[in-house]
């Protein structure tokens, strides 16, 4: 069959195809013709027509490839079966129904089944802050490995009995100020743990210890200066949501340092694609919680009118939601387990 | 073609989809323009907010958390797949599957920005473009994406009219196919390269007198029609 003839037979069908993808691809912006529009209603897309006519048309690529058929024609195919490739498999559920699965199931399953790296991570965090936190207890004077001098004196003055309100500087003022402050620096923090694991886990491994190390010797500091009461009630609510966030992010930038480290089966692109797809769904609920926990620190933790037994009260209640969230929500009901397995 | 950086995406009909991916240029210009764009909006805001004090402050410092993590990621997920620095320069962020680009990946390659930012100017982000034939940066490593120019360019056109000329000799496919491609570049070529490459050909024209110059080009252009299946002088 010669080019001309392949051509005459088929362009039919490409027309066809053509004037559907463009009223598929031109149906979101309606609002330049409205009046016309109302008039007259455009016959809805037939989905299975256009699948059959994207699958006539790949046939037709394939022979005019193969045949080596007028570059023209050849490219003039390509971009249809492009366009209606990008039609068809496009994926579209991302409505409130998609966000509604992933609070419910998605976020609490995925942190389960990052476990080991969620219990790495812990460590990484936990052990550097308590010993950093007992040797600062012990010795206040061990700050000063971390903070300068005049640093360790705007502790002090953000946890004093004078203080306006705990935990800021005496500069900073209004609530709302520092709500955007901390969504700004936490949530930062919460992005720079995940990317640091890109480079073979290790950004993940610093940015873990080096927060536990910080948070470990102010929390010493701050006790062995007496200011524990004002320190632990600020903290209590919020680091709930806070720490919990960034040891979060933190095991999902581990999870992608170990994709390149140990690949598998996989080669170390492949293992790493699949990881940061599944690592994801950890950010997406590590950004909720740390604007929760933003939230938190701004409007709850640091005003002074309420008693350190309601903090600690809330917090404590904080504490056992987040777990109690994050081991058991979206687990399937025992009963239809049951009855899969029976 | 090993010195294109055509990137070839299978679809599950088994045919190869090409996409251009985009070099370090248009897309460091396309940065810029973002830059300036997101600097645009937060000095706006700054002037609308700080009026407003601790509040007005605080709404400031949110701006420019999601200008800082989000502006590309919005734009990215809208019809158009770019951010408007990109589509200034007419590229595109799709999956390395030739489809739309989905949220989870767009977040992904926006968030790893953090690395390839690393240490300094997206140092990390600039080598792993430079050492990749398809210049993902290490974001889009892991997201599984590309940035790629939207439009194909044309090179090639109608076959110029002609009168259909059988060949002298029958010819092999591959030498079909190169007449022919040579035929869909006439517009683009000036007449004398054209004529130049068609003389390489005189053995397949009819033999004849190819004294002028542009004999030799009309001659196998006519063979080009001949090939692609005008037979009886050109019909069109």
């Amino acid at each position: 069959m010669t080019p001309l003839l392949f051509e005459a037979q088929n362009a039919p069908l490409w027309k066809e195809l053509e004037s559907a993808l463009d009223r598929a691809e031109n149906k979101r912006p309606p609002k330049q013709r409205d009046k016309t529009a109302t008039k007259v209603k455009p016959v809805p897309l037939d989905g299975a027509r256009l699948a059959e006519l994207y699958r006539r048309s790949c046939e037709h690529l394939a022979l005019a490839q193969a045949r080596a058929y007028p570059i023209h024609l050849t490219q003039r195919l390509e971009s249809l079966t492009q366009r209606a490739h990008r039609l068809i498999y496009r994926h579209h559920d991302y409505g409130l129904g998609r966000l509604k699965q992933l609070v419910l199931v998605d976020f609490p399953q995925s942190v389960r089944a990052h476990r080991w790296y969620l219990l790495a991570a812990t460590l990484l965090f936990v052990v550097p802050m308590l010993a950093v936190g007992w040797a600062t207890w012990r010795d206040p004077g061990f700050i000063l490995h971390l903070a300068d001098a005049q640093q360790a004196q705007e502790f002090d003055g953000m946890y004093d009995e004078n203080a306006r309100a705990f935990g800021r500087t005496r500069d900073a003022s209004t609530d709302w100020q520092m709500f955007g402050f901390y969504v700004m620096h936490n949530i930062g923090i919460g992005f720079q743990c995940f990317a640091g694991g890109l480079f073979a886990g290790i950004g993940s491994v610093f940015f873990l210890v080096f927060n536990g190390v910080q948070i470990g010797g102010v929390a010493g500091y701050l006790t062995a200066r007496g200011h524990s009461e004002n320190f632990y009630s600020f903290v209590a609510t919020h680091g709930a949501f806070e720490l919990t966030a960034i040891v979060l992010s933190g095991a999902a930038g581990l999870r992608l340092g170990y994709a390149l480290l140990a690949p598998g089966r996989r080669t170390r692109l492949e293992a790493l694609k699949h990881a940061a797809g599944d690592a994801i769904t950890v950010i997406y609920g590590v950004i909720g919680m740390l604007v929760a926990a933003a939230a938190v620190e701004a409007f709850w933790s640091s005003a002074r009118w309420l008693e350190p037994a309601v903090k600690y009260g809330a917090g404590a209640l904080c504490w056992v939601l987040v777990i109690a969230y994050l081991g058991w929500q979206g687990r399937p009901l025992p009963r239809s387990g049951a009855s899969d397995a029976g | 073609m090993s010195l294109d950086t055509l990137y070839t995406a299978e679809t599950p009909e088994g045919i190869a989809l090409s996409l251009r991916p985009a070099g370090v240029v248009p897309r460091v210009l396309a940065y810029m323009v973002d830059l300036g764009v997101r600097l645009g909006v937060y000095l706006a805001v700054s002037m609308v907010a700080i009026p407003f004090g601790g509040m007005g402050r605080g709404l400031l410092l949110v701006t420019y958390f999601l200008l800082e993590w989000f502006y590309p990621v919005v734009f990215e997920l809208m019809r158009a797949g770019a951010t408007p620095g990109k589509r200034m320069f007419g590229l595109q962020v799709v999956m390395d599957s030739g489809l739309p680009v989905t949220p989870a990946a767009s977040i992904t390659r926006n968030l790893l920005r953090a690395a390839d930012f690393f240490p300094f100017l997206y140092a990390f982000g600039l080598v792993s473009m430079l050492l990749r034939r398809d210049f993902k940066r290490l974001g889009d490593l892991a997201g599984g994406t590309l940035v790629v120019y939207r439009e194909t360019v044309a090179l090639h056109g109608e076959l110029p009219a002609a009168p259909a000329t059988a060949p002298a000799r029958a010819l092999a496919p591959r030498e079909q196919a190169a007449i022919v491609a040579w035929a869909g570049r006439a517009s683009r070529l000036t007449p004398a390269r054209l004529d130049e490459l068609a003389v390489l050909a005189r053995s397949i024209t009819p033999a004849g007198e190819a004294e002028r110059e542009g004999d030799a080009t009309r001659q196998l252009l006519g063979v080009a029609q001949w090939l692609v299946g005008h037979r009886r002088g050109g019909n069109r």
